[in-house]
C-alpha cells in the first residue's frame, strides 16, 4: 500500500463516520448570520468614533495642572468599573483610557421623506464624574484629557466646530470653516484638530422595505458619500487648510477622517472585499500607501496601535459560548502574535490590557458589555452593564467614546 | 434575503449540508465542532450574496478551502487532537493492522497544517487533478505539487510507522519537474 492510497482510506473512513447536521441547520446559519449584521452595523457607527481613541501621553489646549477640580476624577491609573449601569451614570475608567461620552442614535425623520441618524450624546462631567445629557450637539469629538470637546450643532454640514467647556457645558470659542463640516478628529495631541467636509447631511437614511416587508430605514449605501474633503486646524489659532479628496464608490454615506499616528497622514475606512479596509491620504488629499506600522490595521477596530506602538488590536477571530477573541497583531507583519478576550477592541488601557465589548454569558442574542481584558489571561472584568439589544437594527443604544485619560 | 431566496437557501442546505459537513470536518483534522464552525461562516457567507451565486455548492467550497488555509495560524499551531485507542485486535490480524494505520494516519494527518491537510484533502477525498486544487486555492500547480510532496513527508516524520509504505506518486516525481512558483501579487 502506498502512503497516498492510506490517506486516501483515511480520509474516506472519517467522512463515513459523520452523521449529518441536526435539522435546522439552515435556520441556525441564517440566525448568526442576522446577529453579526446587527453587529456590523454597530461597529461601523463606532468607527465613527475610532477618531477619538488614539493615545498619547501629551498635554492639551488650556487645561492647566492648578485644575485640580478634575483632578479627582481624571486623574490615576486605576479601574472605575460600574458593572450595573447600562448606559453608564458614573465615571468608567481603567489606565490611560476614560469613557469620555457615549451617545445613542436612532433615525428621525424630516419633512422631505428621508431621516437623519440623530446621535444624542451623554458627556462626562469632569467635575461631578457623571455623564449628563446633552442634545445640543449633532456630534462631538473629545479631546484627550476629557475636558474639552469639539463640537457640531444640529444642522449639518455645519459652518461652525464649537469647542466645548466639559466642566462648565459653555462652548469657549467657534472656529469658522470654509466648508460644511459634518465629522470631527482630535490630533494625538490635541493641537490639531480634522474635520470632514461633506456636501450634505452625512447620516441621512432612506426608507426601505426590511425582510418582513415592513418598513425601515436604513444607512445609504453603495457611492453615495457626499463628502468632499477636510479641514486640518490649529485648535489654537482657530485656523488651518481645507484639502478636497476626490468622490470614491467604495465610500458611503458618513466617513470621517481621522489622522494617522503621528498626524502626518489622514485615513477613512473604505468598503471592500474584507472588512475595515482603510484608505490613507496625504494633507492636500491625495491617496498614499498605509504607513508601515498601520498597514495592518483595520477601521473598525477603535483600538488601533498599543501605547508603545509594538502591537496591533484587531478583529474578531474566534468564537465559542459566551466567549470571543480579538487577534492581537504584529503591526509591521501582520501576523498573529496573541489572542485576546472581547468581540471588539475599542481603547488600549496599558501595553498589555485593553477596553473591549465582550458578550455577556448566556443564551441568544449578542449581549455586550465592557471589559478590561489582559494579553496571556482569559480573565475578563466587567466595567458596565450589559447592553440589551432592542431588536431593531434601526437604532443604537449605546455607544461608548474613549479618549487619552491625563495623568 | 427575501423569502424566495431564504426557501432555496435552505433546500439547498438540507440536501448538501452532509456532504459538505465532511469536507469541513476533514479540512478540520477530524474536529467535528470546527468543521461546523467553517461550515457555518461558508454558509453565512453564500447566504449573504444567494442571488448573485450560480452554483452555490461550487462556492461554498471555494470558500471553506480558503478560509481553512486563511486560519490556520491561528487555530492549529500547537493543537493536538487525541486519537482513539486502536479496537481490540481481532481474528483477522491484517484488518486490524490496516485500521491501526488509519487511526495513525488521522493523527498525523490532524497535525499537519491547515494549508497541507486543504492539500491532501482537495486531492485524495475529493479527488481532484492538481490544477482543479490550484484554481481553487489561488496558487500555482508547482505549489499545489510541492505542498502535496510536504504533506506526505511531514506524515511520514509525524508517524515513522508509516515509513514502511510504498512512496505515493506525488513523491515519485523528479524534483526538476516542479513547476516555478508563480509569485502572486
Amino acid at each position: 500500500m502506498n502512503v497516498d492510497e492510506l490517506v486516501r482510506d483515511t480520509l474516506r473512513e472519517q467522512a463515513a463516520e459523520l452523521t449529518v447536521p441536526g435539522p435546522g441547520f439552515a435556520d441556525r446559519v441564517l440566525a448568526v448570520r442576522r446577529r453579526r449584521r446587527t453587529r456590523r452595523l454597530a461597529s461601523a457607527v463606532a468607527a465613527a468614533t475610532a477618531v477619538v481613541a488614539l493615545a498619547a501621553a501629551v498635554p492639551l489646549l488650556d487645561a492647566g495642572k492648578e485644575d485640580v477640580r478634575s483632578a479627582a476624577v481624571l486623574d490615576g491609573s486605576g479601574v472605575l468599573a460600574h458593572p450595573d449601569q447600562s448606559p453608564p451614570r458614573d465615571l468608567i475608567a481603567a489606565g490611560r483610557s476614560v469613557l469620555a461620552a457615549h451617545y445613542t442614535a436612532e433615525p428621525v425623520e424630516r419633512p422631505d421623506g428621508r431621516a437623519v441618524f440623530t446621535r444624542t450624546y451623554w458627556l462626562l462631567d469632569p467635575e461631578t464624574g457623571k455623564y449628563e445629557k446633552d442634545d445640543r450637539w449633532s456630534f462631538v469629538a473629545v479631546a484627550p484629557g476629557a475636558r474639552t470637546a469639539a463640537v457640531l450643532e444640529r444642522e449639518l454640514p455645519a459652518r461652525r466646530i464649537g469647542l466645548l467647556d466639559l466642566a462648565t457645558g459653555r462652548v469657549d470659542r467657534w472656529i469658522t470653516v470654509d466648508h460644511g463640516v459634518g465629522g470631527l478628529a482630535f490630533s494625538r495631541d490635541g493641537r490639531r484638530l480634522l474635520a470632514t467636509t461633506y456636501r450634505e447631511h452625512p447620516d441621512l437614511m432612506v426608507r426601505m422595505k426590511d425582510e418582513s416587508g415592513g418598513v425601515a430605514w436604513v444607512r445609504q449605501f453603495g457611492g453615495t458619500s457626499s463628502r468632499s474633503g477636510f479641514h486640518v486646524l490649529d485648535v489654537e489659532a482657530g485656523r488651518g487648510t481645507w484639502s478636497p479628496v476626490a468622490e470614491r464608490r467604495d465610500v458611503t454615506g458618513r466617513q470621517d477622517f481621522a489622522f494617522s499616528r503621528d498626524g502626518r497622514l489622514v485615513y477613512a475606512q473604505v468598503v471592500g472585499e474584507r472588512d475595515g479596509m482603510q484608505q490613507f491620504h496625504d494633507l492636500a488629499g491625495t491617496p498614499v500607501p498605509a504607513p508601515a506600522q498601520e498597514r495592518h490595521l483595520r477601521s473598525d477596530v477603535p483600538a488601533r496601535l498599543s501605547p508603545d506602538g509594538r502591537l496591533a488590536a484587531s478583529g474578531l477571530t474566534a468564537e465559542a459560548e459566551d466567549t470571543s477573541w480579538s487577534a492581537i497583531r504584529d503591526p509591521r507583519t501582520g501576523e498573529e502574535v496573541a489572542r485576546v478576550r472581547g468581540a471588539h477592541l475599542l481603547a488600549w488601557v496599558d501595553d498589555r490590557r485593553l477596553i473591549a465589548w465582550e458578550r455577556a454569558p448566556g443564551p441568544g442574542e449578542y449581549r455586550p458589555r465592557l471589559v478590561l481584558v489582559t494579553i496571556g489571561s482569559e480573565k475578563v472584568l466587567p466595567l458596565s452593564g450589559v447592553r440589551e439589544p432592542d431588536g431593531s437594527f434601526g437604532t443604537v443604544e449605546w455607544e461608548p467614546v474613549f479618549v487619552e485619560r491625563r495623568p | 434575503m427575501d423569502a424566495e431566496a431564504q426557501e432555496s437557501f435552505r433546500e439547498f442546505v438540507a440536501n448538501r449540508s452532509s456532504a459538505l459537513l465532511k469536507t469541513a470536518v476533514l479540512l478540520s483534522g477530524g474536529d467535528r465542532h470546527a468543521g461546523e464552525d467553517l461550515l457555518q461562516n461558508a454558509l453565512i457567507k453564500a447566504a449573504g450574496r444567494w442571488h448573485r451565486i450560480d452554483e452555490p455548492e461550487a462556492y461554498v467550497r471555494q470558500v471553506l478551502y480558503r478560509q481553512q488555509i486563511g486560519r490556520w495560524r491561528l487555530k492549529w499551531r500547537g493543537r493536538e487532537l487525541s486519537v482513539a485507542e486502536p479496537p481490540d485486535v481481532g481474528a483477522d490480524e491484517e484488518a486490524s493492522a490496516a485500521a491501526e494505520l488509519r487511526l495513525l494516519m488521522r493523527g498525523a494527518l490532524a497535525r499537519l497544517t491547515a494549508r497541507q491537510r486543504t492539500v491532501l484533502v482537495l486531492r485524495y477525498f475529493e479527488d481532484l487533478p492538481e490544477a482543479e486544487v490550484a484554481r481553487i486555492l489561488g496558487c500555482s500547480v508547482g505549489t499545489v505539487r510541492s505542498t502535496a510532496h510536504r504533506s506526505l513527508a511531514r506524515l511520514r516524520t509525524l508517524a515513522p510507522e508509516l515509513r514502511a509504505l510504498g512512496p505515493a506518486g506525488a513523491e515519485r516525481r523528479p524534483s526538476r519537474d516542479y513547476s516555478p512558483v508563480e509569485v502572486r501579487s
